[in-house]
């Protein structure tokens, strides 16, 4: 690999790839203490019921069981679980939540009980003999039936089971719908998914003493070593978390579970290391999203859009000490996304409901805001017979607005809307996609083509909570010249050490295999906030560059000295000036083992620097409207599909995504990422949908039944870049791991209609399963006779 | 309390008979339905009878008719000359690992109404033998299927190897959601001299097999379709009514199978089709 | 706990295990090989694929003791010291793993094919890849990576 193929903008290989490709890396449950207990965990069989007893004599004296534990218990040893975001900082409702249910369950799945043992065989066979007694209590599945006043309250001591209410937005959107030449309705439904990485959580603890280590699966070890300090009483400084390599998170593994205390606290009762991964049945209990909107749009027969209004009742499920429950405020604030209407109010009721917890995921609810508003659009330009992609083009805020103050209050750094849309219609040849849509249709058959606008907020910060925008990082070179990278980001998958490694590399002028990454492990890298909102190569590649830059400011100064000259140029590891050459580990030699020749420079090669990017502002506006967000990306999807009109499948054809994150550190990791998640989205589109039975049990509990896609699943997506950097991060780049989720929803529903638009079809939801398209189609037939 | 089961893998047909003789024992063919079973307490046998040094796989063909190994796996049969069975194994969900080990005798067995296999077997008129210590007995492909997960299989029997007549024209059609789904309806159509036999799986808990006029006039024709349409709602009721899981609704498969029905037979007849 | 023998990369491993116990379990932990993963022990994921006596094969649904007396050839047996094989080699020039934990499954795979078909074509590649789920990169750069690997010289 030569210098000019890893600097910023070049895609260099994964650093880590050889050890992930021949089986050499290390996971959660690849670590393997001596004497190490397994542990399983007892979960509700009911959605909704107040524990009467629990009886664990038989599972206690079951072959091999250490340990016993149930709620009761384990209120003795640990406290509540602090919330990552909590609902009380928002005027919200909250409830003390316990890492074992006490007293009472609020839905299917919550642990009730432990069990630890010598083998995974005994731990299960053991759990299998814990019988808990229950009042069943009346339950509430759906979230409609549970705003109703009579409905079954999960927590009582609250007024309802509303977590909170909000209202978000400027203007007078009543009377500007008054105005409007057309107004537009819809309900949408989104379904509940969930993440599915393929790694599922896990976590291992052993003590030494009274001092905790736990291995975790986890994206954000500072916050989980602050949070078992809380929940365990101790000292945070007797607790080191290490993440070891994560397969995969897309936010699941954001903490707050109450396995994390659970498995640290059975430990230290056990007296030996014990670990915990999650079946995969445990794992699919996570839900991701689930919303209904109900919108009113109005616009002017130009198309110009002049109010939106959406009432969204968000089901969280039960409330969770995870970020998860905190997704549809973003949900709300990201309408109306990047189309300059200053006319909204959104209307959000957060509500919990006897099911699973919601955990943070991949779109943290932007990606709802997307899938409505371009939902919203196509019904606009259909209402008012104009070309969608016109529609667009009218309404979005225009690339000379920036920065644009949007009437929910995020204040967009930059982009350039249009350009998406023109690379986007280009690339999927849009009127040569109409002609074949015509061709077809005199066959009887259903081609069709949607576009959707992706706004996506990245990098945020909320104060006082988990949720932190800003990140630290350590440079350091030895006296070999080889470079140590200590950051507080944490990189479940993406790749963003070989980013970061890129950035220093760059900065001092040395071959990227001299930069060795260290994330993940709190005992070594400075204060930080882990893997979250699309951050990591903001603030963690952010930070890496300050760091490094004083780095290379000692190095340059240093080189001065030894070439005599002000003029020295780093590059490939060799510090040039005065017409001479020094390789950079003989100017770090010389500082660090001759200090005292080399004069008052100090003789220190490390820095350790923090980066807060622009653009956030935490004091509220006239109409109270705060902006948590540095920098937005921005993309633009466009889908074909073909829908069976027979059997309601849809197979998609093409798909494009136009892309504007701003700067490009790695474009490979950058497309990965949007890769990946525009195949969440298209598997939330078409396939995925958790269901529970009437008992609230989850029904779809493998992958034959909660269906991800596979290869077979999913076409080529072409990628275009647009790059229109901001302003206001270190070098011009945007959060890259979210966009896609709800553009690719937004997409291929409108899609769908498109395709079936002679059948006079409306989508109202996702997923677009077969039988729910035939459904769609039915109900256009019984609309139209 | 669950205590671990014994493992015996005999290595012959009467060591197999032998070891079921006691009742109570689970079969394991190529494990890819019952060891994910096991593995989730779903069910808890006393022992472990593994088929896989029996001596019961492989394709054998005399006079016409062809032998097919319980044990056979879907590779085999992909690469083996079995009409109709061998564009199934092409087809089957999982991936070349699920094809090397799945068998056709362990999917019979098992009796899933999503799978490929049963409806196949009934489609081809095939027989199964079953054998027990005291001897063996031969079954129809349409009478061993009792319903879903349910065979005329008793406790101690295995089923040793399925006999397939020899057919020639055939068409098979699988509807799965998406890549990673069960199948929702199959439709597997063998062609007779002025009929046709369409065999459904999915649709209902066994395969609901039905008799189809030739289409004279196509298999688009509207009339033709109202005659398959007809036909195979019959043959669904016959079968127990649609079957419902998680994944689809017994009304979406009742729907959808006419039209699965009509794909199959156009295949069949080598019509161009979807 | 019986024993059952196993030989696994050409080292052959004598090991006590319960009846119940899964061959993926036994090669991780009795053998002491990590590279295989477990991602959802009900044989649709993939994670857990290794070779069994020449086939790949989801070791997630297969008894340690059905596989007693076999040959297991495992994702650390690929590279043959430092040196990648072409298939591990073209994953990693097409940025086709991001976490890595379905590597196993992907690599195996994607070998056995181009073994048996060595120009594949898309459908052939899909339908090899179709057992194996990846959540990180939406599938294109790992059918990307096995037509590089196709073309290059094993």
């Amino acid at each position: 690999m030569t210098a000019a193929a890893t600097g910023i903008g070049s895609s260099p290989r994964r650093r880590d790839g050889a050890e992930l490709l021949t089986g050499r890396a290390t996971f959660l449950d690849d670590h393997r203490p001596e004497g190490m207990l397994h542990a399983v965990v007892v979960r509700s069989e009911v959605a909704h019921g107040r524990i009467r007893s629990i009886d664990t004599t038989a599972a206690e004296s079951a072959p091999g069981v250490a340990l016993v534990l149930t709620g009761e218990q384990a209120a003795r040893h640990a406290g509540p679980v602090p919330y990552f975001i909590d609902p009380a900082a928002r005027g919200g409702n909250r409830a003390d939540l316990r890492c074992l249910a006490v007293g009472k369950v609020t839905h299917a799945g919550q642990p009730v009980a432990a069990v630890v043992a010598r083998t995974r065989h005994e731990a299960h066979d053991a759990a299998d003999l814990v019988r808990v007694d229950y009042e069943v209590l009346p339950h509430v599945l759906d979230a409609e039936a549970a705003l109703a006043q009579d409905a079954p309250r999960l927590y009582e001591d609250w007024p309802g089971n509303v977590v909170m209410h909000n209202r978000y937005g400027t203007g007078d959107p009543d009377a500007r719908l008054a105005e409007a030449d057309t107004v537009v309705s819809g309900e949408i439904r989104i379904a509940r998914t969930t993440t599915a990485p393929m790694e599922p959580r896990g976590y291992l603890a052993s003590w030494h003493g009274d001092t905790l280590t736990v291995h975790a699966s986890c994206q954000n070890p500072h916050q989980l070593r602050w949070m078992l300090a809380t929940t365990l009483g101790v000292d945070e400084g007797r607790i080191r978390i290490v993440t070891a390599k994560v397969g995969g998170s897309f936010g699941l593994k954001m903490q707050g579970h109450p396995e994390e205390t659970l498995v640290a606290l059975l430990s230290r009762l056990a007296g030996a290391p014990v670990k915990w991964v999650e079946d995969r049945r445990e794992a699919l209990l996570a839900g991701a999203r689930e919303q209904t909107h109900r919108f009113r749009v109005g616009a002017m027969a130009d198309g110009r859009i002049v109010a939106l209004v959406d009432e969204i009742v968000a089901d969280i499920g039960a409330l969770t000490a995870q970020a998860g429950w905190a997704m549809p405020n973003m949900s709300a604030t990201t309408l109306p996304s990047g189309y300059a209407i200053p006319d909204c109010r959104i209307e959000l009721d957060i509500v919990v409901t006897n099911k699973p917890p919601l955990a943070a995921a991949r779109g943290f609810g932007k990606d709802a805001a997307h899938f409505v508003m371009e939902r919203a659009v196509d019904l606009v330009a259909r209402d008012l017979g104009l070309d969608p992609a016109e529609v667009r083009r009218r309404n979005f805020v225009p690339s000379d607005a920036f920065p644009y103050r949007t009437s929910t209050g995020l204040n967009i750094d930059s982009g350039d809307f249009e350009g998406l849309l023109d690379k986007t219609l280009d690339a999927v040849d849009h009127p040569g996609v109409r002609r074949r849509q015509a061709e077809l249709r005199e066959r009887g058959r259903y081609l069709g083509v949607g576009l959707g606008f992706e706004l996506t907020p990245e990098s945020s910060d909320s104060p006082g909570t988990f949720v932190s925008g800003f990140d630290t990082t350590t440079v350091r070179m030895s006296v070999t010249g080889m470079v140590t990278v200590l950051t507080g980001v944490t990189s479940p998958g993406g790749g963003n050490d070989t980013g970061i490694a890129q950035i220093v590399a760059a900065e001092l002028g040395v071959p990227l295999a001299w930069v060795e990454l260290v994330q993940g492990d709190t005992d070594r890298c400075p204060n930080g906030f882990g893997n979250f909102s699309g951050r990591s190569m903001v603030v963690g590649g952010g930070s890496a560059t300050l760091a490094a830059r004083d780095v290379r400011a000692k190095l340059l100064a240093v080189a001065a000295r030894l070439l005599d000259t002000d003029d020295v140029e780093l590059r490939d590891g060799v510090a040039t000036g005065g017409g001479r050459e020094l390789p950079v580990p003989e100017v770090a030699r010389a500082l660090l083992t001759r200090a005292f020749a080399i004069g008052d420079i100090e003789p220190v090669l490390e820095s350790t620097r923090a980066y807060k990017p622009g653009n956030i502002d935490h004091v509220p506006d006239e109409f109270g409207r705060i902006q948590p967000y540095p920098t937005y990306s921005s993309s633009l999807h466009a889908a074909v599909v073909d829908v069976d009109a027979e059997t309601g499948k849809v197979t998609l054809v093409d798909y494009v995504m136009a892309h504007d994150c701003g700067t490009m550190i790695n474009p490979s990791l950058v497309e990965g990422q949007a890769r990946g998640a525009v195949t969440m989205g298209l598997g939330s589109a078409l396939s995925e949908r958790l269901r529970f039975d009437a008992d609230g049990r989850l029904a779809t509990d493998r992958f034959k039944s909660y269906l991800l896609p596979r290869a077979g699943d999913v076409p080529l997506l072409r990628m275009v870049h647009q790059v229109t950097p901001s302003p206001f991060t270190m070098h011009g780049n945007k959060g890259a791991g979210e966009a896609g989720v709800g553009g690719a929803q937004a997409a291929v529903a409108n899609a769908v209609e498109d395709a079936l638009a002679p059948l006079g079809v409306t989508v109202r939801g996702v997923p677009l399963t077969p039988p729910a398209v035939l459904a769609l189609i039915d109900e256009a037939r019984k609309g139209s006779s | 309390m669950s205590t671990a089961p014994t493992f015996i893998r005999p290595a012959d047909l009467d060591g197999v008979t032998a070891a079921l003789s006691d009742g109570d024992a689970l079969i394991v063919g190529g494990g890819t339905m019952v060891v994910p079973e096991l593995t989730h307490g779903r069910i808890r046998p006393s022992a472990l009878v593994d088929l896989g040094r029996a001596g019961l796989a492989g394709v054998t063909t005399a006079a016409g008719t062809t032998v097919v190994g319980a044990m056979t796996t879907y590779t085999e049969l992909e690469h083996s000359a079995v009409p109709l069975l061998a564009t199934m194994a092409h087809g089957i969900t999982g991936g070349p690992q699920i094809r090397h080990r799945g068998t056709v005798g362990g999917s019979a067995s098992y009796a899933n109404p999503s799978s490929d296999v049963p409806a196949c077997l009934v489609a081809l008129d095939a027989r199964l033998l079953l054998a027990w210590a005291g001897g063996v007995r031969e079954v129809a492909a349409a009478d061993f299927f009792l319903g879903a997960f349910r065979t005329v299989r008793e406790p101690d029997e295995v089923l040793a190897a399925i006999t397939v007549p020899d057919v020639t024209t055939f068409g098979y059609v699988k509807f799965k959601l998406v890549e990673g789904s069960w199948p929702i309806v199959t439709a597997a159509t063998v062609v007779r001299a002025d009929s046709l036999r369409v065999v459904l799986g999915g649709a209902a808990p066994v395969p609901a097999a039905v008799t189809l006029d030739l289409p004279s006039a196509g298999t688009a024709d509207p009339a033709w379709r109202d005659h398959v349409r007809t036909a195979v709602t019959e043959g669904i009721e016959i079968a127990g009514g649609p079957w419902d899981d998680v994944l689809a609704p017994g009304e979406y498969r009742a729907r959808i199978a006419p039209v699965i029905a009509a794909r199959s037979v156009a295949r069949a007849l080598d019509e161009e089709s979807r | 706990m019986t024993e059952i023998r196993l030989t696994v990369n050409g080292v052959e491993h004598a090991v006590d295990v319960d009846p119940r116990t899964l061959l993926v379990h036994a090669i991780r932990e009795q053998a002491g090989l990590t590279g295989t993963h477990v991602g959802c022990l009900t044989g649709d994921c993939g994670a857990c694929t290794v070779v069994v006596d020449g086939r790949t094969t989801k070791s997630c649904s297969v008894l340690a003791h059905s596989a007693d007396g076999a040959r297991v050839e495992t994702v650390e047996s690929l590279a043959d010291g430092d040196d990648l094989h072409p298939v591990q080699r073209a994953f990693w020039d097409e940025f086709a793993f991001q976490c890595g934990f379905c590597l196993p499954g992907m690599l195996l795979t994607a070998r056995e094919l181009l073994e048996s078909t060595p120009d594949p074509d898309d459908e052939e590649i899909l339908r090899a890849l179709n057992g194996n789920l990846c959540r990180c990169t939406g599938y294109n750069t790992i059918v990307a990576a096995v037509r590089r690997a196709a073309q290059e010289p094993a």
